[in-house]
């Protein structure tokens, strides 16, 4: 009997006639590690809930079926039992610390469960020892950074002893140092408490390698279950449209072109040390024309830059110099990558581009202008920022009004707005929330949304900072087309971002940023090969680059970053026989 | 100690006692080390203040015969003084307490933990508000919103896209909130216990004393001296 047994799950929220889970069956071992995923919408979320009780108990709604937990039913049990037995983590680190003091924030749980202070202390203790919070005890919980902030929520709930513990995309807001360090204490806990661990995530890419079940879901049905190599491997997967980690895309390419490698890890570092062994004394045959799917716009660089930053310097009002000595141009139609680690200074650089900051030392000209000169709103016309979270800019009636609202403030007359609107509207695809309040879309739409609302008055650059947070893979995938779409039209892309694979999909002209500095500036292909420069950003460059990157010392391009590229190098040097 | 002189700024009406007070207040700001918090305190209640000595004033130069007499200035600094004995105590008191130990004694006192939670779970959450709020103006101002200008009715309805997003992404939190606390078992037990505790020492129960026989003193000499004595020495400005 394992730890968590699913019976015929049906479930329904209240007042929605389509069922959100459709008839899951489903048991779960004691000790094992399992990811759960499934593209934006599929139920994933729905179905954890129902693991500690939230459903039936707080949301209502109509559920059939059974789920047990460790021997209890989660009918027959209120939350506050069922609490002592699994644990869940939100995605959002702040809406789940309740103390001032990281210390307290741990006993919170205990002190409702009415455990005796001596007996709390123990638990507090071992709780922020495995989570590596010890040195944190006494700090204020709103100076935690959101790593920092994860992990107290992973010893809260720790404190209390649970057998199993739930995190719903608890990595959603993190960059991906701070996911892996979420991750590895994870490991830790399964593999040493013996902690029974459930994980929804869609950056698959970073939590495979950690899982040994996965757990597909779409529709709320499950569609598959397996070990990670073998459900990320078979067709469901595919269809379904999660983001399939690239090691296990080329382990399938090669699959498919006859080339044999049996069981492929999902780990790179041991793909590549199976992959050399292979490719040891093979014949290394290049492609024709290496590099030539370099798809660069030809950048005009004769033309004066549509922004000009000359040695900007800028400290926050409490004393943090956020960036120092920062110099660049970019040029009309450039589509540029910002990156590097959080704290480095990327939003702090995009935010003096629309005059939000002035640098204090140095000058920033937009479109030959200097900024100085110009309002935040007259920049604003020119720079359009999107920001990560769209609710902090939603507010109108309907999705209408609020494309309207930065037309109206840019004083455009009604026709060309009226223009505009529909031109945004059909953009994003999203004519048929014209009349919706903006409140009730999903995530993804009001991101599109917010996305639109800029579009609206035709900036001549567009900024958006981190775009694929909380996204799925299908999701960033219209966004990537959607980017590539603006650069044939010629317009001026900005994005600052975490996201690796999303960058080297598109190949944009890359700045690497580091304690206020940049520290790398040029084409994607020059700067992801350039390993030492990356990790001094706390970038981890992409999977498929590691792997060649490990090949090149048998003679291997070093900088292949297609899966396709990769796979037709490997396939032939396998087959072309021996040197 | 600070709900003495709280007390104590009511029970007098002479403005040189009320200066008295205030300033046996600095010594108590001094070795709490609250000296600027302070400053700014008076600072933000400076208007409030200039208002209350300016309409006393005033009514009273046109109720008693328009005469300015320095029995009036007097008398509108007192109250002047009042209230800022009044700002002061509360700063004092809130500046030197801890929200934890505030909460905790709450709690001994019988008030029902719901109040507690709410109470400490506000504070927790001001600098986050603080935050999205910065974050939303950036936001707004991206898109042309103008903060500083346009006349008195118009800056104000500026002011609805900061504030209604900030109010809808609350509501989104205390829902995420209440799943959050469900998870942690709360009101699982009736008797909720803490993981601090408040012990009273020797140095409480000393000041503890003091206070009460000030309280005392002050209590005597507001109604068994002072009434008896014609003119309490004022200053005389004019």
């Amino acid at each position: 009997m394992g730890i968590i047994e699913v019976r015929d799950l049906w479930y329904r929220y209240p007042g929605i006639s389509e069922p959100a889970l459709k008839g899951l069956n489903l048991e779960i071992e004691k000790g094992e590690f399992v990811l759960l995923t499934g593209p934006s919408g599929c139920g994933k979320t729905t179905f954890c809930r129902c693991l500690n009780g939230l459903i039936p108990h707080f949301y209502n709604g109509d559920l059939r079926g059974e789920v047990i937990i460790n021997g209890l039913s989660i009918r027959e049990n209120t939350i506050n039992k069922l609490a002592t037995h699994v644990g869940l983590i939100f995605q959002n680190p702040d809406n789940q610390i309740f103390a001032l003091t990281v210390e307290k924030d741990v006993a919170f749980g205990l002190e409702n469960l009415g455990i005796e202070k001596n007996e709390m202390l123990k638990h507090i203790d071992w709780a922020l020892d495995r989570t590596g919070l010890k040195e944190m005890r006494q700090r204020a919980t709103y100076e935690l950074s959101g790593g920092q902030k994860q992990r107290l929520a992973i010893a809260s709930i720790l404190a209390m002893k649970p057998k199993i513990i739930v995190l719903d995309e608890p990595t959603s807001f993190l960059d991906p140092i701070g996911a892996e360090k979420i991750f590895k204490v994870l490991q830790a806990l399964n593999k040493e408490d013996r902690i029974t661990i459930i994980l929804i995530e869609h950056r698959i890419d970073l939590a495979a390698r950690y899982v040994n079940r996965v757990i597909l879901f779409n529709d709320g049905k499950i569609i598959d279950d397996g070990p990670p190599e073998k459900v990320f491997s078979a067709e469901e997967s595919r269809l379904a449209g999660v983001g399939i980690p690239k090691i296990i895309q080329l382990g399938k390419r090669l699959r498919r072109m006859g080339v044999n490698l049996e069981n492929l890890p999902l780990d790179t570092l041991m793909f590549t040390e199976k992959l050399k062994e292979k490719l040891v004394n093979k014949r290394i045959s290049l492609l024709a024309e290496p590099n030539t799917k370099v798809n660069r716009m030809i950048e005009d660089s004769g033309n004066s830059p549509i922004i000009k930053v000359c040695d900007i310097s800028y400290s926050y009002p409490n004393g943090v110099e956020a960036i120092k000595n920062v110099s660049l141009n970019i040029s009309k139609g450039e589509f540029v990558a910002i990156m590097g680690e959080n704290g480095a200074g990327k939003t702090t650089l995009v935010k003096h581009f629309n005059g939000l900051l002035r640098p204090q030392i140095g000058k920033i000209f937009i479109d030959g202008i200097d900024s100085a000169t110009m309002s935040v709103a007259a920049l604003a016309r020119k720079v359009g920022l999107v920001f990560q979270n769209p609710d902090d800019q939603l507010f109108s009636e309907n999705v209408e009004e609020e494309i309207k609202f930065a037309l109206k403030n840019f004083g455009f007359n009604k026709e060309i707005i009226e223009k505009r609107v529909n031109w945004a509207l059909n953009l994003l695809g999203i004519e048929r929330y014209r009349k919706s309040s903006p409140f009730i879309l999903s995530g993804g739409e009001r991101k599109r949304v917010a996305l639109a609302s800029v579009l609206a008055w035709d900036p001549d650059v567009l900024v958006l900072d981190e775009p694929t947070i909380g996204q799925d893979y299908a999701q960033k995938e219209r966004l990537r087309h959607f980017l590539l779409q603006l650069r044939s039209q010629g317009k001026t892309t900005v994005i600052v971002t975490h996201d690796v694979e999303f960058v080297v999909d598109s190949k944009p002209r890359i700045l690497l940023m580091s304690q206020g500095r940049i520290i790398a500036d040029g084409p994607a292909e020059l700067v992801m090969t350039d390993f030492e420069m990356l990790e001094k950003a706390s970038v981890s460059p992409p999977e498929i680059l590691k792997v060649f990157r490990s090949i090149s010392e048998l003679g291997f391009p070093r900088n292949v970053f297609d899966v396709d590229e990769a796979a037709e190098i490997i396939s032939r040097s396998l087959k072309g026989g021996s040197s | 100690m600070t709900c003495i002189l709280f007390v104590s700024a009511i029970l007098f009406n002479e403005f040189s006692m009320l200066l008295i007070i205030f300033l046996s207040q600095i010594p108590i700001i001094i070795t709490g080390r609250i000296i600027k918090e302070w400053l700014k305190t008076l600072k933000g209640g400076l208007l409030l203040a200039t208002m209350i000595f300016v309409t006393n004033l005033f009514s009273l130069y046109f109720f008693r015969g328009q005469q300015l007499t320095s029995d009036m200035l007097e008398y509108s600094l007192a109250l002047t003084f009042r209230f800022l004995i009044m700002i002061t105590s509360f700063s004092i008191f809130f500046l030197t307490t801890s929200p934890d130990k505030l909460s905790l004694a709450l709690e001994k006192a019988r008030v029902p933990y719901e109040f507690n939670f709410a109470f400490i779970t506000s504070i927790r959450f001001v600098p986050v508000i603080a935050e999205e709020a910065q974050s939303i103006m950036d936001a707004q101002k991206s898109r042309g919103l103008e903060l500083e200008k346009g006349r008195f009715l118009s800056r104000i309805r500026n002011y609805i896209p900061i504030l209604l997003p900030l109010i809808v992404n609350s509501i989104r939190r205390s829902l995420e909130l209440a799943e959050a606390m469900e998870s942690r078992a709360f009101g699982a037990s009736k008797k909720r216990t803490n993981l601090y505790e408040l012990e009273m020492n020797m140095l409480d129960y000393l000041v503890l004393g003091f206070t009460f026989l000030i309280l005392i003193i002050i209590i005597y000499v507001r109604f068994f001296i002072e009434p008896f004595l014609p003119m309490f020495p004022s200053v005389r400005i004019l």
